[in-house]
Order: structure tokens, then sequence, then C-alpha cells
């Protein structure tokens, strides 16, 4: 996919070096997401990308169901997670039932191979 | 979002840059599919994409299962929209969708995006509507009886990733501001028309409005409230759940034929004075509302 966004660069850069950074605004401290040149808080144009803990809590839990009735076409987990940085991003809860996850569950930040950032439960 | 057009035209005509404005809106969505879906970037695609968040279902889903998590919101209650706008649409000779439906339908019927089943989510659909925009002084002879606009208002507020809380939208900010406007309030409104992209919008959209307490709106759409008959009748045409999917431009029209007395007999409001009409778009954030009356205020 083409970045088209200012900050992409340096986000997706992040992931796929396994390190996830967000921008963090000088003035007032927050975080930022998604990417952009100005902090929607305090509307300070200086902020420094930061890395994150890579835990937070879903937010959001849903599941996107195929077209297909073909049962070779699963099922799939879509959720907002809430970063402990206190932003929201959307992703994906990998590596369980899509179903099991819940409003309120801790989850841990990892990378598929292309480097997009999802999440497992925490335990 | 028709409503808000609507309300630029109000603007126009009493700033006098125009004396008579036609707001139209046209859709071809079954039928123009490869045209009409060209996409729009809105510079978020790369944080929503890649994680399969692809549609409107998912953002309203999000919605829903928000509302289900903070204040016991049931599947049933969700259905209880759908099976009020299909009632409304069996009435409804242009409605798309003609064949009544019980909560055991919709909730039979398969999921998109869960919570959200498929007769929770509008049509896709070919269709148009207009309204005709002018002063009340010039509205007074002409062939048609007028319908006032007592108020209006909108609101704004964030996507789902950075609203404060997914469960109140911009409804509450652009009531205020037509109620305000206006002089009335929830008590004095015969009937509803609101956007209904997602059965959660409209339940959503009335707790916002103030026709029940925020997270009463499970219990305000069950046992046939927002049904013809009921308290508040909404989506007297079947909404673009039933009827067809116009953007809302076929709740201001709606409104202004059931102030005129000119639906159907089956689906006339009595003695219908008041109607609210919503809008509602832009991932979450914009909301518009318009108040209507029968009389001049």
């Amino acid at each position: 996919m083409q970045h088209a966004g200012l900050g992409a660069r340096e986000f997706w850069d992040s992931c796929r070096a396994g390190a996830m950074a967000l921008q963090r605004c000088s003035a007032c401290r927050r975080f930022r997401y998604p990417p952009r040149s100005v902090c929607p808080f305090c509307l300070s144009v200086d902020a420094r990308w930061m890395p994150v803990r890579g835990t937070g809590t879903v937010y959001v839990a849903l599941v996107v169901y195929p077209r297909s009735r073909d049962p070779q076409h699963a099922t799939s987990s879509l959720v907002i997670v809430e970063l402990d940085e206190g932003v929201r991003m959307w992703s994906n809860v990998v590596g369980c039932d899509p179903e099991a996850v819940a409003i309120g569950d801790r989850v841990r930040l990892i990378y598929d191979d292309a480097g997009v950032p999802r999440f497992t439960l925490a335990e | 979002m028709p409503a808000a057009a609507v309300i630029t035209a109000i603007l126009a005509v009493h700033a006098r840059l125009a004396t008579t404005v036609l707001c139209v809106h046209a859709q071809k969505q079954s039928s123009g599919a490869a045209e009409c879906r060209r996409r729009l970037l809105d510079g978020l695609e790369e944080y929503e994409e890649p994680f399969g968040m692809v549609s409107a279902v998912s953002q309203h889903a999000a919605v829903a299962a928000r509302h289900m998590h903070e204040f016991g919101t049931t599947s049933e209650q969700l259905a209880a929209v759908a099976v009020a706008a299909r009632k409304h649409a069996t009435l409804n000779p242009a409605a798309m969708m003609r064949t009544p439906i019980t909560i055991e339908d919709v909730l039979a019927s398969r999921f998109v995006t869960k919570p959200l089943h498929l007769l929770d989510c509008c049509l896709v659909s070919d269709g148009a509507g207009a309204v005709v925009v002018t002063g009340s002084e010039r509205a007074s002879g002409l062939r048609k009886q007028p319908v006032y606009v007592a108020g209006f208002g909108f609101g704004y507020g964030h996507g789902p990733l950075e609203a404060p809380t997914l469960t109140t939208l911009g409804g509450t900010q652009a009531s205020a501001a037509a109620y305000a406007m206006s002089g009335l309030g929830p008590d004095d409104v015969d009937f509803a028309e609101l956007y209904d992209c997602f059965t959660i919008i409209t339940l959503v959209t009335l707790e916002d409005y103030g026709f029940c307490a925020k997270g009463e709106g499970g219990a305000f759409v069950s046992d046939g409230r927002i049904e013809l008959g009921g308290a508040l009748p909404v989506n007297t045409h079947g909404g673009l759940l039933s009827q067809g999917h116009v953007e809302g431009m076929l709740h201001v029209t709606e409104a202004v034929k059931q102030l005129r007395g000119e639906v159907e007999v089956a689906r006339q409001v009595p003695d219908a004075r008041v109607g609210i009409v919503s809008g509602h778009g832009a991932t979450l954030s914009a909301h518009a509302t318009l108040l209507l009356t029968k009389e001049c205020g």
C-alpha cells in the first residue's frame, strides 16, 4: 500500500523494524495516532517519535464474517485497542478464536511477516 | 448529507444570496456500482485497510459493541428498529423491501460484522429525492402547502479512534441547537425520520435527541414504541433499512409529506404537526438536525 499521509513512513518503518513508534507532542506530552503534523489536543507542531510499550486493552471487539458461507472462509477479529499510551488503533487479535476476544481483555503487540502490528491476548 | 443541504439552502435564502433553492440528491449504488464506488481517499486508509477495517459496517458495529458493553443493549433491541422500519415499508408502495420481518428473522440473518446482523444494515439502492427551499413569504402563494423549518443544527465530533465516547454522537449538539432555535423540545415532536444506516444509529440518535436518557434507547425502541401507532413513530417510510438508501433525502421528503398529510392513510401519523429529521455521516463525526412544523411558528 502506498503511504500517503504525513508521518506514515516513520510509523510503518518503525513497525517493520519491530518497534512501533508514535508521535508524542513535545508541548503537552500526549501521544497521538494516526500520525499528523499538528497535535489535536494543543495544536503544537513539535513532536518526537517515541517507541510504545506494546501493551493495551481491547476497547472494541468485532468479528468480521465472510460473505461466502464456504466453511474455508473463516471469520476474523477486528478490534480497536487502547494502547497504554492512551491512543486507540484499529487492529486484530490473532492466535485465538475471534469470538473469544472481549472488551477489556489485555493484549500484547506483535508483528506479522510484513511488519503489520497486531495483538495477542496477554495471558 | 441532505439534511445539511437543506440547512445550507436556508442560510442562503436567509442571507438573500438566493430566493429559492432546489436541494436534490440522487443515488445509483445498486445499478451503477462501478461508477459510484470509486474510492474516496481520506488519508486514513493505511491505518484501517491492513486490519480489514474496510467498511462503514465495522465503524458502526464498533458503536453497537460499545453500547452493548456500557448499557447492556441487546441484539433483540437493535432488531426492533429493523422490524419497525420494515413494518412501515410494507405500507409504502415506494419501498424496496415489503415483506414483514420479525425480531427472530433479524437474529437469524447472517452476521456481517458481529454484533451487526445483515438485517441491521441498510440497503444498497438507486433513488432520488428533492425539496424546494424558499422564504415563508414566497411560499405562501404556492400551489403546494409549505412546511416550515422551526429549527436546525449541526453537530461535529471525532472519528472512532479519537472520540471520547462512541455512544454519544453529534446528534446531542445538533438537536440542542434545533430545540433552542425553535423553542420546541422532544415532547413536542409527533414523529421522527432518523438516519438509519444501521439499527444502532437510530437508537443512539433517539437518545442524543432526548427522547430517552442515554443508555435507555434499547428499552425505548422495544414494544412497538417507534412503530406507527406507538408513542413516537420513527422512519414512517421504512428508512434506509427497508425503503431504500438515498443518503437520507427521503427522510426529509417523508417528513414534509407527513406534515402535509400526503402519505397513504395507513402510514399517516394522526394530527402530525412537528417532525424531526436527522442526517449522519463522515465516519460517525458529522450530524445535522431539522425540526419541521406544519404551522408557521
